[in-house]
């Protein structure tokens, strides 16, 4: 045999290597996925501009708003809440921009012919692109929370950690879930998609309460908590870091969000693994994997 | 051969297309104002036809609407929840609502020229060929930056019309400065897409991932602009920021032609400008004149600033790069 | 031992009745209009066709991305539509200007991120990667960003990226698209090193370049809208055209001239070639150009020559390129776009650059 070209080891039946355990498939998913989240990662210290774009400029964003309660002269808890909904934007923002319209965008780049083509689940590809962008986002939020902290002089009351913690990765987990269910839908969509990002922004800000208690908006605030993740996650978190304060009543406790919070996740996660189903079938069947053709 | 090779491609192929007037040197020089004009213009009509061309009117109206009135509705609700009744509650709520509906218009307008960088470059991969028509690249993107701005002023139309009708916004039409309303209104739009072309300019250095850019710099911007409180809560070196933005200048401007008898965001008890100045308020004409001023200034940096940027995007050949992660 | 492996092997492509239709408006396309194809293991396989002729739909059914309209289609026993994770196990393909991966990764951490989604281990990823880009001559590349390499590196690079899983079967759609001379060389025999290594590698190529079909395919179908229109090894192909062999037979003297060789079987005609230097057949050189029904008649011919005591000097065959089968097979599709195009010249341009309407 020749050793002419460097090798890897196969087995001497092309069916022996087709045939993967449970265990192997499930270990290139999850290799699939430090795979999709690494680009990500390696941009962030590659590019850094975005410590400018994406920690200092909202950073300002976030003080604009506590700054309107100051000039308002509201109670201090008020600017506490802001801030934890300016550290959370962070995590909607990078849903909105680098999962929502990233599949399609993937589509257009030739990518997902590849990603099709390859042994693992996009499922796998779109959870790397969670992770992923959950690293860059969470570095900013984290960045947001420390520096307002400071200069605002916001202060935590965060006790029940044992709830806070599972509740903030719930959170995270319907947030991204919907990401990825977002990019699987987008994908369907097409260009449109990208004005769809745009207009899930403010509207998402507004009934999620970003700057102030969702309880507040009364019966859309209820709507808001049963249907969308940044809204339950919000509130959850801001019962958790300011116990017993003024404005939060009117919401079910943080346990009860954590259980909507992880319905949200279930369901999000199943559909985003249907629709990916359809979409490999219609696209197989339409033959509209990508858009370039040669 | 014993195949006789029946192809006609080894005669010359003639074609209409391919009749031309032979080479004018004069069209490598362009013709000067007209052709500037056309390329504007086209660059407009093309940059509405990306805007409007995902055609379906109800995402149009959704798009346009939903943003404006949602970031209106999100401050509102903030003033309303901490005790914005009475006449005072009413007088700030006025404030904030006029300032946050010409943000539809701001944000729309700088978004443009950086979306277009980055949509080009990367979606389209079409950078490197606009770049190359002789369509000049600035005007390409002006133009796109004005017809965003154009759906953009609807927004904010809609977001006053909502406030009227829903919110009860009360603005008394016989006593609005309609000449100084329109003036400020056009004053303004320059130094805006100037921020559009600044970011425009920074995009073109930046990856993929910079959508959200325009986003957080309105964010910021929103802090030193007077838009939802005045510019005396700021502490005094940053106040500064707030007096040389040309953006301050305008919503203050447009807001007190629409209610010249409400606050200003500029002046008042503590605030640098009557530190400065003495006066409590600058007045209408004030106000156009320093508009202007930062206005030209603004005009001129975010030019230099293109056109440098422009300059090392040549340098580093970053005009057809694709930066995805 | 390499016979007894492949020998036990289903098809690495089988391929019945396929025929592929898109949907599109305003009329459906038919892209393949009824394939029958088998491949061994261990072939180099080649498609031929002019552009618009399917090759690329049969590759995106083979390579699972695409769903047959009707007929069938397997990869080493494994259907393409219901088995479509398995065959992705063990094949990869790779396109002539391929734009695939993140500008923002260097070479090296793009196709390692590729490695992962094969399901190669971390660390063997990083090695692999860096065997494979040695040995496609990236070497020195392996640290720059994605997206300053220039055409020919992207190409080395992706066709790493397609050897990073060492596949059973590799579909190459125009691999050597825009390469230069040993750019496209070097593709090639990376390929032909690869699939060598291990019998039972299969490699099924697109291309518009004959020479490099008539070099690296073992066999070679040409298509033309979506049916194949001849399929055999490049010499039978050739042969297929001209059934005839054209020979230059060299002399040293014939007496009778060549009217002697036209009467023997087997012999279509002989003529003394155009060139002869000296006329008559009293010169110490004759040319003769022969043209034979088929190879076999030669030895009658030999004969014949030495029993007239002539002594053979030179003995040339002309035969017919492949660019000749494929001119002669489907040639005449030329003439038939061109006649489309002028049809409806300036109808489909629109999706070229959108301010190009506008401008003028
Ligand atoms: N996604 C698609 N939708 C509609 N029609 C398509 C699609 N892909 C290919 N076609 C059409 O199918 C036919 C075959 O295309 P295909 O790409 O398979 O040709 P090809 O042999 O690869 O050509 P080339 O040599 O130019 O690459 C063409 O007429 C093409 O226009
Ligand atoms: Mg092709």
């Amino acid at each position: 045999m020749s050793t002419l070209f460097p090798t890897r080891e196969t087995t001497a039946d092309p069916r022996t290597d087709a045939d993967w355990t449970g265990r192997r498939a499930f270990e290139t998913n999850l290799r699939a996925l430090v795979g999709r989240a690494y680009p990500r990662v390696r941009g962030m210290g590659r590019e850094p501009s975005w410590v400018f774009f994406e920690i200092l400029l909202p950073f300002l964003g976030t003080s604009a708003f506590v700054l309107v309660y100051r000039a308002l002269q509201a109670p201090e808890a008020y600017v506490g809440f802001v801030v934890l909904g300016g550290a959370m934007s962070a995590f909607w923002l990078n849903v909105v921009w680098m999962m929502a319209g990233q599949l399609y965008w993937e589509k257009s780049q030739g990518n997902l012919e590849l990603y099709f083509a390859a042994p693992m689940s996009l499922m796998a590809v779109l959870l790397g692109m969670a992770v992923g962008g959950l690293i860059m986002s969470g570095t900013r939020a984290l960045a947001i929370l420390l520096i307002s902290t400071a200069i605002f002089g916001v202060q935590f009351h965060l006790t029940d950690w044992a709830l806070a913690i599972p509740v903030f990765l719930l959170t995270m987990a319907a947030l991204y879930g919907l990401g990825m269910m977002l990019a699987s839908l987008f994908l369907l969509w097409g260009r449109e998609a990208f004005h769809l990002t745009n207009l899930a922004i403010e509207p998402v800000y507004f009934i999620s309460g970003l700057n102030f208690p969702v309880a507040r908006l009364g019966a859309l605030g209820a709507v808001a908590i049963a249907t969308v993740p940044l809204a339950v996650g919000l509130d959850a978190m801001r019962q958790l870091a300011f116990p017993g304060m003024q404005g939060l009543e009117g919401t079910p406790p943080p346990q009860t969000e954590a259980l909507i919070l992880t319905a949200m996740t279930v369901v999000f996660l199943v559909a985003s693994q249907r629709l990916i189903r359809t979409i490999e079938r219609m696209a197989r069947s339409r033959g509209s994997l990508s858009i370039r053709w040669q | 051969m014993t195949t006789p090779m029946t192809t006609p491609m080894t005669e010359p192929v003639y074609h209409p297309a391919f009749d031309g007037n032979g080479f004018d040197p004069a069209r490598a020089e362009g013709a000067g104002l007209a052709d500037t004009r056309r390329h504007m213009w086209t660059a407009v009509r093309l940059g509405w036809q990306v805007e409007s061309n995902w055609t379906d009117p109800l995402l149009f109206f959704i798009y346009t609407v939903a943003k404006p009135v949602a970031s209106l509705l999100l401050l509102v609700f903030m003033v309303q929840i901490v005790g914005g009744t009475g006449a005072a509650g009413e007088a700030v709520r006025t404030f904030v609502v006029l300032g946050s509906a010409l943000w539809a218009m701001l944000m729309a307008g700088i978004a443009g020229p950086a979306w277009s960088v980055l949509d080009d470059r990367e979606r389209y991969r079409m950078l490197k060929y606009l770049y190359v028509s002789p369509a000049t690249f600035l005007l390409v993107l002006v133009g796109r930056g004005v017809s965003k701005l154009a759906v953009g002023a609807m927004g904010t139309v809609i977001a006053l019309l909502f406030a009227v009708v829903v919110l009860g916004l009360r603005v008394d039409l016989a006593a609005v400065n309609w000449p100084m309303l329109v003036l400020t209104l056009l004053l303004g739009l320059p130094p805006i897409l100037a921020l559009g072309i600044g970011l425009a300019a920074i995009c073109l250095q930046t990856r993929q991932e910079s959508w959200s850019y325009p986003e957080a710099f309105a964010g910021a911007l929103f802090l030193v602009s007077g838009v939802v409180f005045p510019l005396s809560i700021l502490p005094a070196p940053v106040q500064v920021i707030g007096l040389i933005n040309p953006v301050t200048w305008w919503v203050a401007g447009v807001r007190g032609a629409i209610l010249p008898t409400g606050a200003s965001s500029i002046g008042g008890a503590s605030s640098l400008w009557t530190t400065l100045t003495g006066t409590q308020v600058p007045d209408g004409a004030m106000t156009i004149a320093v508009l202007l001023l930062t206005g030209a200034v603004s005009t001129l940096a975010a030019t230099a600033l293109f056109r440098v940027s422009e300059r090392r995007a040549r340098e580093r050949g970053l005009l057809d790069l694709t930066t995805g992660s | 031992m390499t016979a007894d492996v492949t020998a036990t092997l289903p098809p690495a492509i089988s391929v019945a009745g396929l025929r592929r239709v898109y949907p599109v408006k305003p009329k459906p396309v038919t892209a393949l209009d009824g394939i029958d194809l088998e491949v061994a293991p261990g072939e180099f396989f080649g498609l031929l066709g002019p552009n618009g002729a399917g090759k690329t739909t049969l590759i995106k059914i083979l390579t699972t991305l695409l769903l047959p309209s009707a007929g069938k289609a397997s990869i080493f026993g494994f259907d393409v539509a219901t088995e479509a994770a398995k065959i992705r196990r063990i094949m990869n393909m790779v396109a002539g200007g391929e734009q695939s991966g993140y500008g923002i990764l260097t070479v090296r951490e793009q196709l390692w991120m590729f490695s992962q989604f094969y399901g190669l281990g971390s660390r063997e990823g990083w090695r692999r990667v860096d065997e494979l880009l040695d040995a496609v001559g990236l070497g020195d590349q392996r640290l720059q960003r994605v997206s300053t390499l220039s055409t020919g590196q992207r190409q080395k690079m992706n066709m790493a990226r397609g050897l990073l899983n060492d596949p059973w079967i590799l579909f190459l759609d125009e691999p050597t698209l825009g390469l230069d001379v040993s750019a496209a060389r070097a593709v090639r025999e990376m390929v032909l090193a690869w699939k060598g290594a291990v019998p039972g590698r299969t490699v099924l190529l697109t291309t518009h370049y004959m020479a490099e079909a008539d070099e690296l395919c073992e066999r070679i179908a040409i298509v033309d809208h979506g049916k194949i229109l001849a399929i055999g090894t490049p010499a039978e192909l050739k042969r297929r055209v001209q059934r005839e062999s054209v020979l230059r037979l060299e002399v040293n003297r014939l007496d009778g001239g060549p009217a002697v060789l036209a009467k023997l079987p087997g012999v279509v005609s002989a003529a003394l070639a155009a060139d002869n230097v000296e006329a008559g057949t009293e010169a110490q050189r004759v040319a003769v150009n022969l043209v034979l029904r088929d190879d076999n008649a030669l030895t009658g011919v030999m004969a014949a020559l030495g029993a007239a005591g002539s002594r053979v000097l030179g003995l040339r065959t002309s035969e017919p390129t492949l660019e000749d089968v494929f001119v002669e097979l489907v040639g005449r599709g030329f003439a038939d776009e061109a006649d489309a195009e002028a049809a409806n010249a300036g109808a489909d341009h629109d999706h070229s650059h959108p301010t190009e309407d506008a401008e003028r």
